[in-house]
């Protein structure tokens, strides 16, 4: 491990895998998730097959993403809206900070958007001293706390009503109980003198809807209708996979994005929006900017095997499923997106010599592959990015020459047999001195987690060769 | 019908008497069984790592070894797995393709063949004991082995079977992943322990001796009461009788 | 105002199209199945739908009835006024569920901070998941989203069985092109993004309320 992205990685899962408070605080809230998940399933005939349309209808929009994206633009245009095409995050970043500048925005309110975190906006728009505050009341909560988001889903996972009084209390004054129903009304009270007086609203978008010309975005809380309805301004931000080919395909998506993320039928609010204030509409923005994130994904794009991980509907089920995310947390991963699907992107996006460690943290268990509800084969591709690591990335030199020692181990049965002997035979040296977990045990890293490796006589092999005479 | 061995390296090395106990199992079962000496290795870890091209010589290897067998069981659901689901992609471009996909559609897991192939639910088997078992990973997903492990279980004389809480959660072996990654390896055994223990069981059982192996380590580093022991060796033991053969029950009442 | 010089466009436009260049191959067509279970009854099941999202659903046969049970909710709200959508419809029973409240309509503007509830219209029903669908023409975009209660006012003949029919409905009708906004509202503002317990009343209306008439 040579880069300090993966060192950084090893420090923290080494922390919280033995954080057994974080560790219970996790599982507690991923159970109530798969109950909730249970109840939600039951609104399907055919789960199934709801997942194997979704996997087709996300290949269809890839494999004609020009198209679509075209389509959906022009849908924007009439309507009054403008799309910005951003090749990298500086470069929307830009765009959006500019554009706030020069109407004289001093406050933006957001919703939940995982692209204006892969961005660092927030940053940005600080640095041109603009005031930017996130309305989810999840990312509320770890914006005032100044971390990360925990989960795609649930940002604030990983704490307490109390850690969250505590914090309220501080910053927000007016609160003086942990009750969860008094926590959301301070917020309400808060956010709400924000939505009435910021002068523009910045959103993400669950899909792109190329037919129709409209973004749709979809949250529980209705954060995201008020912040794009006050303020007189609205950007959304949408990385350009976003795409559905129709608003029909919204009939299945929203429920399976509902079923996936939180285990509901349906989410509370699924809201359209395809340009500004409408003629002889009563209310709305006066101005509506879609800007459309590349950052890597037309890359993607080109790879053919791994294509389909731009499929991804950011449900934040993977992550729920995988116990490696259960052990170490969200934000251990360091990365905008975390999870097996932040393990599978991350390379991608950001460079695969610098975050290959996250595509090798995984035992390959597959829970992920089964969990995702648009069919992406992910502990498939993890396999995948290591065989690219391995091709095209630094690799520890021990283990290169490591391998080429097995590889040609391996090929004669009399070469393995032998090297299976002398291992056996260290092994029984090492463990007859209680060296195991020492500098001299060969097998020190398992040592140091289990009980000495069992070092038998014989081989199976010998053992055969001798009861049927073949030895 | 002849079944040949394919005896998972490591289980070749350091745990032999899983082997053993295989062979027993398909004795019994009325199976002739034979054990090409010219094997080594599938190639998973090498593959696993992302070395496919020093895995792709190993697993040619592997094809040709038992390219003429009529059917091959492997005491591994891993390593079945990598046999019949990863050799079509790792030997995608290889002369020894269509070979590989044939040898792919003849290998089995231990517990797969007993009950989908040779239909034996009951090997006459006596383990009386409480017993959990873990769903291995590669077995439940790639193989999609859930049922017949436990089939064969619930016909073991005295044993009672019982469920554990997440009996699907990875134990934390995933090959390499349990010393690149120990601490959060060791996280994710210690939670398996944990519901093992819960359950009340006496011992935890698999179809894979990777999983057993990484659990047994852990549970004598942490004094725990449960032991771990592979599924092969449950149905191995036979009663104590004088009767060594034992006797067994195919579904359709033949033999 | 002009748009801004985009020179990326064209940049990303040709990386997509050199990677699409090399096609996937689209699996075979998913055979047609039934993914959801089909809607038999679907007042029955808008109803059990309402119920499970603890949207109120006021079933009447007769206008009356309606302005009675409207009337009903607003006497017991606090003080304040209430923003009703400015439709024929309900400036036509205005006079009857008003009951001396002050009524801001929304041809004269967005409802406001201070008010109570909105009145508003829909475009459908959704039986298949107990939802309303809005556009902007009913009332605005504010109209089902700043106020603590929302009342909904609908007919029969706009309950469809489910998303599926919704969408068609508000495509073929024209009233995706004619709006800039829509939503699809399910139950009320919630959250569970403490300790996932459910609350809610998070930045929306707590109350949903949909009068269902029949005639």
């Amino acid at each position: 491990m040579s880069t300090a992205a993966a060192r950084e990685f090893l420090r923290s899962a080494a922390k919280k895998s033995a954080d057994l408070n974080h560790r219970q605080i996790i599982r507690r809230s991923i159970d109530h998730y798969n109950a909730a998940v249970v109840r939600g399933r039951a609104t399907f005939a055919d789960w199934e097959a709801a997942r194997e349309r979704c996997h087709e209808i996300k290949q269809e929009a890839l494999n004609n993403l020009e198209r679509y994206l075209l389509e959906f633009e022009q849908g924007v245009k009439e309507r009054g809206g403008q799309v910005f095409w951003a090749e990298n995050s500086a470069e929307a970043s830009q765009y959006i900070t500019n554009l706030a500048v020069s109407r004289g925005v001093r406050k933006v309110v957001k919703s939940k958007s995982m692209v204006a975190e892969e961005m660092h906006l927030s940053a940005a728009l600080e640095k041109a001293g603009i005031e930017d505050i996130d309305t989810d009341l999840g990312e509320f909560i770890v914006q005032l706390r100044k971390e990360p988001p925990y989960h795609i889903v649930t940002p604030a996972m990983h704490l307490t009503r109390k850690d969250i009084a505590i914090l309220f209390k501080e910053k927000l004054g007016d609160v003086d109980t942990d009750e969860p129903q008094e926590l959301v009304a301070a917020a309400r009270r808060a956010l709400r003198k924000a939505f009435f007086s910021a002068e523009m609203g910045i959103s993400g978008a669950n899909f792109l809807v190329a037919d129709a010309g409209m973004i749709a975005i979809t949250t529980n809380e209705g954060n995201d209708r008020l912040g794009t309805s006050l303020p007189r301004i609205h950007v959304a931000i949408a990385g350009i996979e976003k795409i559905v080919p129709r608003l029909q395909d919204l009939a299945l998506f929203w429920p399976v994005l509902a079923s996936a993320g939180t285990g509901q039928t349906i989410t509370c609010y699924n809201t359209l929006i395809g340009g500004p204030r409408g003629l002889g509409e009563v209310d709305g923005p006066e101005e509506f900017h879609v800007v459309l994130l590349d950052n890597g994904r037309s890359e993607l794009l080109a790879d053919r095997e791994q294509r389909e991980v731009l499929s991804c509907i950011r449900c934040g089920a993977c992550l729920n499923a995988c116990p490696v995310y259960r052990t170490v947390g969200g934000h251990t991963y360091g990365t905008t997106y975390s999870g097996p699907i932040g393990s599978v992107l991350t390379p991608h996006l950001r460079g695969l010599n610098e975050f290959q460690h996250l595509s090798y943290a995984s035992s390959l268990c597959g829970a992920c592959t089964d969990a995702c509800p648009v069919k992406i084969d992910l502990h498939h591709h993890l396999l995948e990015n290591r065989r690219e690591a391995v091709r095209h990335a630094d690799r520890p030199l021990s283990e290169r020459v490591g391998f080429k020692i097995w590889s040609w181990t391996m090929e004669s049965p009399k070469r393995f047999a032998m090297a299976g002997w002398l291992a056996r035979a260290a092994l029984r040296v090492v463990n007859a001195a209680h060296l195991d977990g020492s500098i001299l045990d060969p097998a020190r890293s398992w040592a140091k987690n289990h009980a000495p490796l069992p070092a038998p006589k014989k081989s199976f092999r010998e053992l055969w060769g001798k009861a049927n005479g073949t030895n | 019908m002849r079944v040949s061995l394919f005896i998972p390296c490591f289980v070749d090395q350091l745990m032999p008497e899983v082997g053993l106990d295989t062979v027993r199992v398909l004795r019994r079962a009325g199976y002739d069984v034979d054990f090409p000496r010219d094997q080594t290795c599938c190639g998973q870890p090498a593959f696993n790592t992302g070395y496919w091209d020093d895995a792709r010589p190993v697993a040619e290897r592997f094809v040709s070894v038992f390219a003429a067998a009529e059917v091959v069981v492997c005491p591994s659901g891993s390593c079945t797995t990598m046999v019949r689901n990863f050799y079509p992609q790792l030997l995608a471009n290889s002369p020894m393709r269509d070979k590989a996909i044939e040898v792919g559609r003849k290998v089995y897991e231990l517990s797969e063949f007993l009950v989908s192939v040779a239909e034996v639910t009951d090997v006459g088997a006596s383990f009386p004991h409480r017993v959990t078992y873990h769903d291995a990973c590669h077995a439940l997903r790639e193989l999609r082995l859930k049922q017949q492990p436990r089939e064969l279980l619930r016909n073991v004389r005295g044993l009672e079977l019982i469920e554990m809480p997440y009996s699907e959660e990875c134990c934390g072996f995933g090959g390499t992943f349990a010393t690149k990654f120990a601490m959060i390896s060791r996280a994710m055994g210690e939670t398996k322990i944990g519901n093992a223990e819960a359950s009340g069981a006496e011992y935890v059982t698999s179809t894979d001796p990777s999983c057993l192996m990484h659990l047994d380590g852990m549970l004598r580093l942490l004094k725990s009461k449960v032991r771990a022991i592979y599924l092969g060796s449950i149905l191995a033991r036979t009663p104590p009788t004088t009767d060594g053969k034992g006797r067994f029950m195919a579904m359709d009442g033949a033999r | 105002m002009a748009q801004t010089d985009n020179a990326s466009r064209q940049r990303i436009l040709a990386r997509i199209r050199t990677a699409l260049r090399e096609r996937m191959v689209q699996p075979a067509p998913v055979p047609e199945k039934l993914i959801f279970p089909r809607v038999v009854d679907a007042l029955d099941r808008f109803q059990k739908e309402c119920a499970i999202n603890i949207t109120e659903c006021v079933v009447t046969s007769d206008l009356h009835a309606r302005a009675a049970g409207i009337k009903g909710i607003l006497a017991s709200l606090p003080a304040g006024d209430i923003f009703v959508q400015d439709s024929p419809e309900l400036r036509r029973t205005a006079t009857e569920f008003a009951d001396g409240r002050e009524i801001r309509w929304s041809s004269e503007g967005p409802p406001l901070e201070s008010s109570q509830a909105t009145i508003t219209e829909c475009e459908a029903l959704v039986a298949q998941t107990g939802s309303v669908l809005v556009s902007a023409g009913c009332g605005g975009r504010g109209a089902s989203i700043v106020a603590p209660v929302h009342i909904v006012v609908a007919t029969i003949d706009q309950l469809v069985p489910d998303l599926d029919a919704a969408l068609a409905r508000v495509q073929s009708r024209g009233t995706v092109s004619a709006n800039s906004y829509l939503c699809l509202i399910t139950g009320s503002s919630r959250t569970a993004d403490i300790e996932k317990i459910l609350v809610m009343g998070a930045h929306g209306p707590r109350r949903l309320i949909i009068f269902l008439s029949q005639s």
